[in-house]
């Protein structure tokens, strides 16, 4: 089990830095899990992906895929890349502390 | 450790083996040359991680168990028990400690095919249910939801639909479409199941391409996913199953080539393994989309403006697409087409530094420090280039492109081909 520090809050990691315990989550976590990733203030359009991954997660154990991302936003898809430099996955699901999803992600 | 347990992983040595694992077994002469051929042991300068330290633990338990030596005075031959330390430590070398990348093999003084001593390894630790969790959740996803991101197939559709309309849009003809289930076409083409789940730019840019080359095409919603990733956990009845449903869809659609989207180790495992999987030769054509586009533009069929892209291009070799593939020029051709200021990255083509994603890495968390420690390699390699633009025709390989990019600030884009010459298409 690894472990990851942020901003002195310690957090029960996977070795790729997802939360093992995704019910631990809240916003604060996102904020923190977010400025690690070089995301320094969350705004409205991060927070609007955020959440709705963690909704269609908690509904449905998954991801959403990134179409239902951009419909329900109304972003662009290069706008979620842009918000999310290590994108959908890597970046905006594991700030909405979901476990790493499978594949080549 | 169960005996009935290690008894599964001794199995693969069955009757000794075949010819070949034998030939590979006994051949290593210790002379150390693939040290620094491996990523893992140029990282971080581990001895442990020497590729002959990787042929040894598998081939001393091989010894341990089909030789005279190693059956009555096993120290005597360094010959080891398959026992629970033995087992572990497998699994740390084999698995956390190795893409498969072949560039041991290639090194090798006397050719000892070590990628797939490491293979056979892995399909040991397969047998006895040691395949670290994360990789094995990848294979049961594809075997058991028929992709390995567990897309429901009404999703992928939408999906497809919605990147049809993109497109539709963007050229302004109702023409350039994504066909579903189309019979009788000449191709099939694959997708990794990222593309539709996170990153679709890449299925829109094939079909610009196909649009582009008139090309009689078509997609499958039952089975598109070109990973098999127990090519990678070792369980070689897992990839016959997952290979298998792509030759059964290629005859349920009548069409006549498959093309490979930019996979690596999906081509490997199709291309060149499936037909030894089904114990069969190929009733179909199968092509990678890189040598496709190469044909395309040899044909006549897609022009690509060299306008385009006026920053520094360079080119990541995927392992199992060149060295383990064959693929290595057709590339290079698509990119002097159109690229002004294109720049090997050195070494390159078939001795190329793998990424650090590939043998399954990317998807298991458990070693996913030492991934990053090994991408070190390659960051350095980019960086020497100059380039702005990294193109790789593998998803996988994008993905770890794009972690190396960021841990290590290096400041570029990553592409797949099919995106960077959709981008530069005249139509």
């Amino acid at each position: 089990m690894a472990t990851l520090e942020i901003e002195g809050k310690v957090f029960e990691v996977d070795g790729d830095g997802f939360l093992t315990k995704p019910e631990m989550w809240n916003e604060d976590v996102a904020a923190l899990f977010a400025r690690f990733d070089g995301i320094a203030e969350m705004n409205d359009k991060h927070w609007a992906v955020v959440k709705l991954i963690r909704r269609t997660w908690e509904e449905k154990a998954m991801a959403p895929m990134v179409r239902i991302l951009c419909q329900e936003t109304g972003l662009k898809l290069r706008e979620i890349y842009e918000l999310f430099p290590l994108g959908p996955a890597r970046g905006a699901c594991r700030v909405a502390g979901l476990p790493k999803p499978d594949g080549c992600v | 450790m169960e005996k009935a347990v290690i008894d599964k992983g001794l199995k693969v040595f069955e009757n000794g083996g075949d010819a070949k694992l034998i030939t590979h077994l006994n051949s290593c002469v210790h002379c150390g040359l693939c040290a620094e051929s491996c990523i893992y042991y140029k990282a971080t300068g581990d001895d442990r991680f020497i590729p002959a330290r990787k042929v040894e633990i598998v081939a001393s338990v091989y010894r341990r168990y089909h030789t005279f030596a190693g059956r009555f005075l096993p120290a005597l031959v360094k010959a080891r028990e398959l026992n629970e330390d033995t087992a572990n430590e497998m699994v740390d070398l084999l698995f956390g400690a190795c893409t498969m990348c072949g560039r041991c093999t290639m090194h090798c003084s006397i050719g000892v095919d070590i990628a797939y001593l490491v293979k056979t390894g892995r399909t040991m630790l397969s047998e006895m249910g040691m395949v670290p969790a994360s990789l094995q959740s990848t294979v049961k996803a594809a075997v058991e939801t028929g992709n390995n991101m567990g897309i429901p197939a009404a999703e992928f559709v939408d999906t497809l639909k919605w990147m049809e309309d993109e497109l539709t849009d963007e050229l302004n003809t109702k023409e350039a479409k994504i066909p579903i289930d189309v019979k009788g076409k000449k191709v099939l083409y694959t997708l990794n199941p990222r593309e539709p789940k996170f990153f679709p730019l890449s299925i829109s840019a094939m079909a610009k391409i196909f649009y582009a080359a008139r090309e009689s095409w078509t997609l499958s919603s039952r089975m598109y996913d070109i990973t098999n990733y127990a090519y990678f956990s070792g369980n070689n009845d897992e990839a016959r199953l997952i290979a298998k449903r792509m030759w059964d869809e290629m005859d349920q659609l009548e069409c006549s080539t498959l093309v490979l989207a930019e996979c690596g180790h999906g081509t490997r495992a199709l291309r060149w393994e499936s037909p030894n999987y089904l114990k069969k030769p190929f009733p179909f054509r199968v092509k990678t989309s890189v040598e496709l586009i190469a044909e395309y533009i040899h044909d006549g069929k897609i022009r690509l403006d060299n306008e385009k892209f006026k920053e520094a291009v360079t080119l990541h070799d995927p392992c199992n697409l060149v060295r383990n593939g064959g693929v290595c020029m057709e590339q290079r051709y698509i990119l002097q087409n159109f690229i002004g200021d294109f720049r090997e990255m050195a070494p390159n083509g078939t001795d190329n530094y793998c990424c650090g994603g590939g043998g399954g890495q990317l998807a298991m968390s458990e070693y996913n420090e030492r991934r990053m420690k090994t991408a070190g390699v390659k960051a350095e390699q980019i960086r020497r280039t100059g380039a702005k633009i990294v193109v790789s025709p593998c998803h996988n390989c994008v993905d770890q492109l794009t972690q190396i990019n960021f841990a290590f600030k290096l400041n570029i884009q990553v592409k797949t081909m099919a995106e960077l010459v959709a981008d530069a298409i005249i139509l």
